[in-house]
């Protein structure tokens, strides 16, 4: 899967665009190829990436979880028979090996379409040249599923082992009782491997015929026995059958090949079907797992969904036991998002971005229910992003150069999710340059989402204001100083909700209240609320 | 005297499944243990499971003349890369493992005809119990073909190991003995006692901590996860052994050494021989080609 021109990396880690292809990877190698051919649709092809999450949706719907895991475990073990197929169409011919990984693709895909096609209404992958390698190979299919060039395939074949065999046990009676007479001429049980000692000691007169010395030591000779006559013709004869047998063996391979390379378009076609099926099951386990609907894809930059969520993050609360707020949002144009500390709005502009991120991908999106536009950017500045950048510059001058970046590039359909763009400046001059940031957006009619805690700029810019409602009430201090405590007290106070706000919003003093709450002491704070209010 | 079907039958007394035959070096007669050992389990109507440590394929790359072949036959099992698996006579391809060597893929075959194999093994310990069990599973018993420099694939196996020493690795015979009798010591390290006072080492006990726990006059228990972490061979690893209680957590069993008096370079009395790597490790020394055994 690749982001293309869709994500720079900065904004792609933010958006956890590695996590979503992590989640969505296929498992087979030939899902794989797919995979890394994934691009996003862009504007102009919201048809196609609607089909595509319709598709996905439509195969979670129509497998159960055990059925689609024993598919994705079904093509997690099937072979690679990709460079068998390339290697017969160009005339090869191929080796055992690559004759059992054919034979264990054919029946992956018969097993496949057995646990996939039929339940959820899909074309079946066997076709004609998938059955017609099956049948080819079937005579080689041993008990333990291995393959054998065996002598069903060709009766001269069977003739010429059989040959063999006999030659074979000639030739080894013939060596065994040469072998036998020189030990027991030796006076010992055996004479094993090629070469063996003779004690001089245990030599009385001269060593038997055929026993060569290799080597003299003092007290020893090291010896061989060389082949007899008799031996030496059954080798001959061995030898003569030995290549008599290869022949025929090589013969077999011949026609097998030649049946794999007339239908090698057809094994080809069926290898990238079942590719895609991979691709399009991993994603449909993903929409399983994560309660995920196909987005209607919008003709217009535009984002909107109700209930939806940002997945990397709900899956690490899910670890720590707690629960991630969903979130409704309608983004048609440009926005300004304010809230407190801590009450989610970095979360509400990855969810916007994460959203998009599916939806330009043709997968079902993480929401109860979404409308998304195709992007040709999705972009991210701010909070993140400086700190994946080191060096001479200062925050402030990385953003400005991320932002510029995007000025130049000037997409024709721009997502940009900006949290608390310029807030290492003066609020004086952070607040002007985001008014101008909005404009400027307004003009490129680009859709877009600036967090901040600046206040005013959403009503000078003209542009609709949203806020996270914030703390419903000053939450209790927890007993102990656990800073887990004191987010779950929290996480219980605040109300995540975004709602459109008409005109600027009322100050409030969530962050005092917060700073309390996370164990500041009472002096510190009080002294803070009355200076909020002087 | 027939060594390959004492040698079996050593290990099968003792209930192992696997003959692991390492070598203390090169030309030591590893190759022609293995066969005298395959050649006992065959004639006994075993099924045999054949493999190779690693080694082998890295010998390919460089020095295929050197590559030890062994002659299988009909049913046995064996282990080796897919570009060494020969095309005649064709074998019953069983699987094509997703472990590699450096000659590529390794592939699980059963022999059809009886011809000369090679073998090749993966590089890594966890291959290769991965290979050993796979055999395992199919076999009555599993010969593999070891090498001193892979001896971590030894670790946590339930199975024999035959160690083979031979005059191709020292100049002197008592040389080449302190060697095999160093390796056998060192592998069979005694399990330790939980009742006594021990000190356990994370990983590899290397020569510096061994030095330091000698300095200190330390009497208490080393325990290392298994023989193959103790980090010394030769001299110093038995010297090591005999001042400290060096012990592991899960023993090997080795059953038996054989000797090869004859090296490239030089050759030692046989008879004298095995019976001093006999009593230098407490073990029976088997001479594979004099088919004599020193007790």
């Amino acid at each position: 899967m690749k982001p293309l021109t869709l994500l720079d990396p900065a904004s792609a880690q933010i958006l956890g665009f590695d996590w979503l292809t992590s989640a969505v990877a296929p498992v087979s190698p030939y899902g794989e190829r797919r995979f890394a051919e994934l691009r996003p649709f862009f504007a102009g092809e919201e048809a196609a990436a609607e089909s595509r999450a319709d598709s996905i949706s439509a195969l979670a719907a129509a497998l159960d979880v055990d059925r689609l895991e024993a598919a994705r475990v079904t093509l997690r073990d099937l072979p690679d028979a990709a460079g068998a197929i390339a290697r017969a169409s160009m005339g090869d011919i191929l080796a055992d090996p690559s004759f059992l990984e054919l034979r264990r693709f054919c029946e992956g895909v018969d097993r496949v379409d057995g646990l996939v096609a039929d339940r959820a209404s899909r074309p079946r992958l066997a076709g004609d040249p998938v059955r017609a390698i099956f049948e080819a190979l079937a005579p080689g299919r041993g008990e333990d599923g291995g393959f054998y060039l065996a002598g069903a395939f060709d009766a001269g074949l069977e003739a010429a082992r059989e040959a063999l065999v006999r030659e074979q046990a000639e030739l080894d009676s013939a060596r065994g009782r040469e072998k036998e007479r020189a030990a027991r001429e030796l006076g010992r049980d055996e004479i094993a491997g090629d070469e063996f000692i003779v004690m001089r000691a245990d030599l009385h007169g001269r060593l038997p015929a055929g026993v060569r010395v290799v080597r003299e030591a003092p007290t020893y000779l090291l010896c061989s026995l060389e082949y007899g006559e008799a031996a030496l013709a059954a080798l001959a004869r061995r030898d003569a059958a030995a290549e008599a047998a290869a022949e025929a063996e090589e013969r077999v391979r011949v026609g097998l090949s030649a049946i794999v390379r007339e239908h090698a378009d057809g094994l080809d076609a069926a290898a990238a079907a079942l590719g895609e099926l991979d691709v399009l099951l991993a994603a449909a386990r993903f929409a399983q797992r994560h309660g995920c609907v196909p987005a209607a894809v919008s003709q217009e930059p535009e984002l909107g969904f109700e209930q939806a969520r940002f997945l990397p993050l709900e899956s690490e609360l899910a670890t720590a036991g707690r629960r991630f707020i969903p979130l409704d949002l309608a983004l048609h144009d440009v926005a300004v998002l304010t809230g407190p500390n801590m009450g989610g709005k970095s979360v509400s502009l990855q969810t916007c971005g994460f959203v998009a991120l599916c939806g330009a991908f043709g997968l079902p999106v993480p929401a109860s229910r979404a409308r998304v536009g195709l992007f040709d950017q999705i972009a991210w500045i701010g909070i993140g992003r400086e700190e994946r950048a080191g060096g001479l510059l200062s925050s402030f001058a990385r953003e400005v150069l991320a932002l510029k970046e995007i000025f130049v590039r000037n997409a024709p359909r721009l997502l940009l999710l900006a949290d608390e763009f310029a807030r290492t400046t003066t609020p004086h001059e952070g607040k002007a340059l985001l008014i101008a940031l909005l404009a400027r957006l307004r003009r490129m009619r680009s859709c877009g989402m600036l967090a901040t805690h600046l206040g005013g700029i959403a009503l000078a810019a003209g542009v609709r204001h949203f806020a996270v409602r914030g703390l419903r009430g000053i939450p209790e201090r927890p007993p102990t100083q656990e800073v887990g405590e004191a987010l779950a007290a929290l996480a219980g106070s605040m109300d995540y909700t975004i709602a459109e706000v008409a005109g600027d919003e009322l100050p409030r003093a969530d962050a005092i209240a917060l700073t309390a709450l996370l164990g500041v002491d009472q002096e510190f704070v009080s002294r803070a609320y009355q200076a909020l209010v002087e | 005297m027939r060594v390959g079907l004492e040698l079996l039958e050593l290990a099968r007394s003792q209930r192992a499944h696997s003959i692991f035959v390492v070598g203390t070096g090169r030309d030591v007669g590893k190759t022609t243990t293995l066969r005298a050992i395959y050649a006992a389990a065959c004639e006994r109507k075993l099924r045999v499971g054949v493999a190779s440590i690693g080694r082998e394929g890295d010998m390919l790359r460089n020095d295929l003349r050197r590559k030890p072949r062994l002659w299988l036959q009909p049913q046995t099992l064996f282990v080796t890369a897919r570009s060494v698996l020969p095309r005649t006579p064709a074998s019953e391809v069983l699987a094509i493992s997703s472990l590699q060597s450096p000659a590529g893929a390794l592939v699980y075959a059963r022999v059809a005809s009886s011809a000369f194999y090679e073998l090749v093994g993966p590089p890594t310990a966890s291959g290769i119990r991965e290979v050993v069990d796979q055999l395992a599973s199919r076999s009555e018993i599993v010969t593999i073909d070891g090498a001193v420099d892979r001896i971590a694939a030894l670790a946590g196996t339930a199975g024999a190991i035959v160690i083979a020493g031979g005059a191709a690795t020292a100049n002197t015979m008592p040389e080449v003995v302190d060697e095999i009798a160093a390796l056998v010591a060192r592998l069979r390290t005694p399990a330790f006692d939980p009742q006594a006072p021990a000190i356990h080492i994370e990983g590899a006990l290397l020569a510096g901590r061994i030095a330091a726990l000698i300095a200190d006059g330390e009497t208490r228990q080393i325990v290392v996860r298994d023989p193959t972490q103790i980090g010394l061979s030769g001299r110093p690893a038995l010297a090591a052994l005999a001042r400290l209680r060096i012990r592991c957590l899960r023993p090997l069993r080795v059953i038996a050494t054989t000797v090869a008096s004859i090296g490239p370079n030089r050759a030692f009395e046989p008879r004298a021989f095995a019976a001093a790597v006999a009593a230098a490790t407490g073990l029976p020394a088997f001479d594979v080609y004099a088919g004599t055994r020193a007790a």
